[in-house]
């Protein structure tokens, strides 16, 4: 099921051309990663996509809801996640709770389920421990960590992830992808990521969409499904 | 933005008294009418929002004080109540007002708590959350107004912002929860009113001015004592 179409989609600041011609689709079940140069308007595709900025021209497709009907529910962590607000006041525990209210609880009580998945996400990023702290005490590391679980705890339909693994070491990026996978592959997530260990992360995408500079013209989405890997079509034919 | 409504409130007042209408609710419509002004500039100036406030709060003045001048018929006794504030001006119908108000804002709190929270966190993850983040902080925005031009006749213009902000500022040092920080921030400003007003029946001070100042000794204290706190804990440490 298609959770994202980007249809021959260009956007300019004012009059700059910052992309153009750019198409691809992203389903249920798919683990695609966006990559490009420095500069080469990643974050400015994906706020397109989020509808956070309007394209100029073509179009985005979000889609309305998820594989079971329901409301499609979106997970983002946008780059740079761990300068958010400093004086925020709020501890660690409050803030990955609020993952959950977009799972209906906007208006409603959080119920075991919910706290189960808060402190699974917590602990999956190790930060269980740390839940009472402020989250203005907590170092940059430990800040990406959170808005990790905060995405984890919502559970989102689809992640639109933003470099989330700046800083992070080997193993920690390798866990982190794994889990993705695993989310993609199990449970049929869509996930966009943007990134830019390209080969460390080979093993786990299923799509490669890869933003490339023509001499003198603005970016231009260059190549797709260029890495399909084979395990990939293994556990979606079960 | 507390600084700007209560600015811009002032012209309020001013039209009132010079269409001899009741100023309060003059008041209360212009100033929830540029509370949605400020969010729409907010919006389109997202890089200066410095000029808009700036904007909007000396225009404020400057409608104020040319309304003021058109008006010549003596009215200016009760211009200099709205600027200074005074606790004798309010009346039995504010006071109704003032707790409608607050039962609204109450109510308010308790129902959108949680979009509140993510709003306030950051914007864009409301967005992509699915929350309809322009009309919510419309509707925040028209509701500080409101409450600005209620407050405005008791503690006057010049100290609406003092005691908007200053009772975050001390329970946000106190808390470091979200909810806490309301919680006790509400305790803030119930003590800081009650000594402030206290203060100034019996020293004959202007209440906005005294219930300000406790308020800025409130900030000062708690500093102090997380310090003095601070220091203890690393003392034992350092002992052990």
């Amino acid at each position: 099921m298609q959770y994202i179409e980007v249809n021959k989609l260009a956007f300019h600041y004012e009059d700059e051309p910052v992309l153009e011609n750019i198409s691809f689709q992203v389903n249920a079940g798919d683990f695609a990663m966006l990559t490009g140069e420095n500069g080469a308007a990643k974050t400015t595709l994906l706020r397109n996509i989020l509808g956070l900025l309007k394209p100029s021209k073509g179009s985005v497709t979000l889609s309305k809801k998820n594989r079971y009907g329901e409301k499609l529910v979106v997970g983002y962590i946008p780059q740079q996640v761990a300068s958010f607000n400093e004086g925020f006041p709020s501890t660690v525990l409050e803030l990955v709770q609020s993952g959950r209210y977009p799972r209906g609880k906007w208006f409603k009580k959080l119920d075991e389920e919910d706290h189960v998945h808060v402190k699974k996400s917590l602990t999956s990023v190790g930060m269980w421990d740390m839940r009472h702290k402020k989250i203005g005490e907590l170092s940059g590391g430990q800040k990406q960590r959170i808005s990790i679980a905060r995405v984890f705890a919502t559970d989102p339909d689809l992640f639109v992830l933003d470099e989330p693994t700046t800083g992070m070491d080997v193993q920690s990026r390798e866990e982190f992808y794994k889990l993705l996978k695993h989310n993609s592959d199990v449970h049929q997530k869509g996930i966009l990521m943007v990134t830019h260990d390209h080969e460390e992360i080979r093993q786990y995408a299923n799509k490669h969409i890869e933003l490339v500079r023509k001499e003198g013209s603005p970016w231009r989405c260059f190549s797709m499904d260029s890495c399909k890997e084979p395990s990939k079509h293994l556990s979606s034919s079960h | 933005m507390a600084d700007t409504l209560s600015h811009v409130s002032l012209a309020g007042v001013a039209l009132g008294l010079l269409i001899g209408t009741n100023p309060t609710l003059t008041n209360i419509i212009v100033v929830a009418l540029v509370a949605v002004i400020l969010e729409y500039l907010r919006k389109v100036y997202r890089t200066y929002s410095e000029i808009s406030i700036a904007m909007l709060m000396s225009g404020g003045m400057a409608v104020a004080l040319v309304l003021m001048g058109l008006n010549d018929t003596g009215a200016t006794v009760s211009i200099q109540q709205f600027l200074f504030g005074s606790i004798v001006t309010i009346s039995t119908d504010q006071v109704w007002m003032l707790l409608i108000v607050t039962l609204l804002i109450i109510t308010l709190y308790l129902i959108f708590r949680k979009p509140m929270y993510i709003l306030t966190f950051d914007e864009e993850t409301a967005f992509t959350s699915g929350l309809p983040i322009w009309l919510m902080s419309i509707l925040f925005n028209v509701l500080t107004g409101v409450t600005i031009a209620l407050v405005m006749p008791i503690v006057g213009a010049l100290l609406v912002a003092a005691i908007l902000v200053l009772p975050a500022a001390v329970s946000i040092r106190l808390s470091k929860s979200f909810n806490g920080v309301i919680l006790i921030g509400i305790l803030v400003s119930l003590v800081g009113m009650f000594s402030g007003l206290t203060a100034s029946y019996y020293l004959g001070t202007p209440p906005g001015a005294s219930i300000t100042l406790v308020f800025i000794l409130l900030f000062g204290l708690t500093g102090l004592a997380l310090k003095l706190t601070k220091q203890s804990k690393r003392n034992a440490f350092l002992r052990k």
